[in-house]
């Protein structure tokens, strides 16, 4: 099925993905796929296990390289760049068995998203230690502002391996944020939730869209979660777009139903 | 945390102390052993940085203090330089080609790292030997060791052992400024998980390398002092088992742990006299087994025996009065090792 870039008049495209196609080795993952996502919507990506939904978060992120297509990111191509770099032109994600550091705090986990910032200087660290602190205390500052914004101040001293899941996915999402982000990429944000966690993590999602002015897509398996929470939903299958559209309507679209949601919907 | 901060900085503490008592408690010649161990703590606080914390091994370490002795002794016997004064030369001198044996490790990781590195360890004798027109081959190299002052009050032992903790404190100081903040949490996320630490923007041919350089002038320091301290050098200082016994040190002391780096190189250059003291036929044995016995008892080093032993106390403490502020309101933040 075609995707048809959005007029201007929706909001221009932050994240454009233009007939991406990955093949690793026999196994071709993603075949022309295409996808926009407009400035501060929410944009949910679903489909069955194996329909490519991860392999495209990783050619945005640059873990995983394209063979054909391109890439754009408010019109600048990224298909090409180092990985470290992603970060910093303003795209922060979350990892779907969790990326975060067990053995350091939770502090830590969220300064470590702000490293791209003003990071990485061993040099300073050695001969201007009073500058790096300085950087280190304005860092921590506006770190612990977001860990309590996200109700984590708390357990900003824990060592993150010794949190509930649910906490580590919120902690997760704080270290994205940390990083200033134009565009947050949520890999099953939802995935080992229970069921009340499901509904207040729609609710941090959207008031973290808000309140950071962030765009989001997110891979998730919650229907009721994708149903509330999304603007704009884009099934995959098989590597494929299958369809697009508003939550009601992805619902309601027969492919889909065949594909996905399965006929008792 | 507190709590959890103090007993960290016990074993710190602890070596501080007894480094300082050391001149009233200890004969001269026993304060020179010490000032040799301090020479390879130094060393050892290097690998601490490079395994320990950027999770790359390096078994040339003794090769690089050997290049840290040369260089001080190449300066002192060449251009005539005060041996002190060669120091932070023998640092950077060290730093650049550690940087250099790093370049592999852009590649290399785990075993494949270990074998190359020991590769260098076990060329570096070799070496010595063929450019004999500046490292004096076989007979080595005799330096001008540097006189205590006539201001200073003790024996000449005493006067090397303090320019040793000078050093000692110098290094330590240095390191704990890398280790801390930023550069400190690149190096343990890029030892921890490298894909993430690269999403996280973390550019890790850079924190790879800047570990090798700053592991290399430690070790190059080191081996710049323990040149001072011996007054002559040779290749048969540089054998590649000294590198074995820098990493044995490094482990045994603990290898995240400064307090630990000091505690191995004491290991190192005692034990292995004390076993042979014991029983000059099993010495080797004796010692073997030591180290089966302190990997079987101590696996996180002796530095950090107090630490898991004070925090369990600590847990019992608070479990017996039922003080659940504590222990209660954050599952678990006493139970890090």
């Amino acid at each position: 099925m075609a995707v048809v870039a959005p007029a201007a008049e929706e909001g221009s495209p932050v994240l454009s993905v233009e007939n991406v196609d990955v093949r690793f080795g026999g196994i071709q993952a993603l075949k022309g796929v295409s996808l926009y996502v407009r400035m501060g919507e929410i944009c949910g990506l679903i489909g069955p296990n194996g329909a490519g939904k991860t392999t495209l978060f990783n050619c945005v992120t640059r873990l995983s390289t394209v063979t054909a297509g391109t890439i754009r990111l408010h019109g600048q191509t990224i298909e090409t760049l180092p990985p470290r770099q992603i970060i910093r032109m303003g795209i922060a994600r979350t990892f779907q068995n969790l990326g975060i550091y067990a053995g350091m705090t939770v502090l830590e986990n969220v300064m470590l998203g702000a490293h791209h910032l003003s990071g990485g200087r061993f040099v300073d660290a050695l001969m201007r230690p009073r500058r790096s602190r300085q950087r280190e205390q304005e860092i921590e500052h506006r770190c612990r502002d977001i860990l309590a914004d996200l109700s984590l101040e708390d357990v900003a001293d824990v060592a993150a391996g010794s949190l509930p899941y649910a906490t580590q996915k919120r902690m997760e999402i704080a270290r994205a944020l940390a990083s200033r982000p134009t565009l947050l990429l949520l890999d099953e944000p939802a995935g080992g939730l229970t069921h009340g966690e499901v509904t207040e993590f729609g609710a941090l999602v959207s008031r973290v869209r808000e309140a950071y002015g962030v765009t989001v897509v997110l891979i998730e398996h919650h229907m009721g979660l994708v149903m509330s929470l999304c603007d704009r939903v884009e099934v995959f299958h098989l590597g494929q777009n299958l369809a697009s559209g508003r939550p009601e309507e992805v619902r309601a679209n027969p492919a889909v139903i065949d594909a996905y949601l399965g006929r008792s919907r | 945390m507190n709590g959890t901060r103090m007993f960290q900085s016990a074993p710190a503490v602890l070596v501080a102390s007894v480094a300082l008592c050391l001149p009233v408690l200890a004969p001269d010649f026993m304060l020179f052993e010490f000032s040799i161990a301090v020479s390879y703590g130094i060393a050892i606080l290097g690998l601490n940085l490079l395994l320990g914390f950027s999770g790359q091994i390096c078994l040339a370490q003794g090769a690089l203090f050997g290049i840290g002795a040369y260089t001080t002794a190449i300066f002192n016997v060449n251009f005539g330089m005060d041996p002190i004064v060669t120091l932070p030369f023998a640092a950077i001198v060290t730093s650049l080609i550690g940087v250099l044996i790093g370049l592999p490790a852009l590649r290399l990781q785990g075993l494949q790292l270990a074998i190359v590195t020991f590769g260098v360890a076990s060329a570096f004798p070799q070496l010595l030997l063929k450019m004999d027109s500046i490292t004096g081959g076989v007979t080595g190299l005799a330096i001008d060791q540097p006189m205590a002052p006539r201001w200073f009050p003790g024996s000449q032992e005493l006067w090397l052992y303090g320019l040793s903790l000078i050093c000692a404190a110098a290094s330590v100081f240095m390191l704990s400024r890398l280790l801390r903040g930023d550069t400190g949490r690149l190096l343990r996320a890029l030892r921890d998980n490298p894909l993430v630490a690269e999403s996280l923007g973390v550019n890790l041919t850079k924190g790879r390398l800047a570990a090798f350089a700053a592991s290399s002038a430690l070790a190059g320091l080191g081996g710049g002092l323990f040149c001072i301290l011996n007054g002559f050098i040779s290749p048969q200082s540089f054998l590649p088992m000294k590198s074995i016994d820098i990493l044995i040190g490094g482990i045994v002391g603990g290898i995240t742990s400064m307090a630990g780096a000091f505690i191995g190189a004491v290991f190192i250059v005692f034990v292995p006299g004390w076993t042979t003291a014991i029983n000059p036929a099993l010495g080797g044995l004796i010692y073997g087994l030591c180290l089966i016995a302190m990997m079987m008892v101590a696996r996180q080093g002796i530095a950090g025996l107090p630490i898991g032993r004070g925090l369990q106390a600590l847990k019992h403490l608070f479990n017996k009065k039922g003080l659940s502020r504590v222990s209660g309101a954050v599952p678990g933040q006493l139970g890090g090792e």
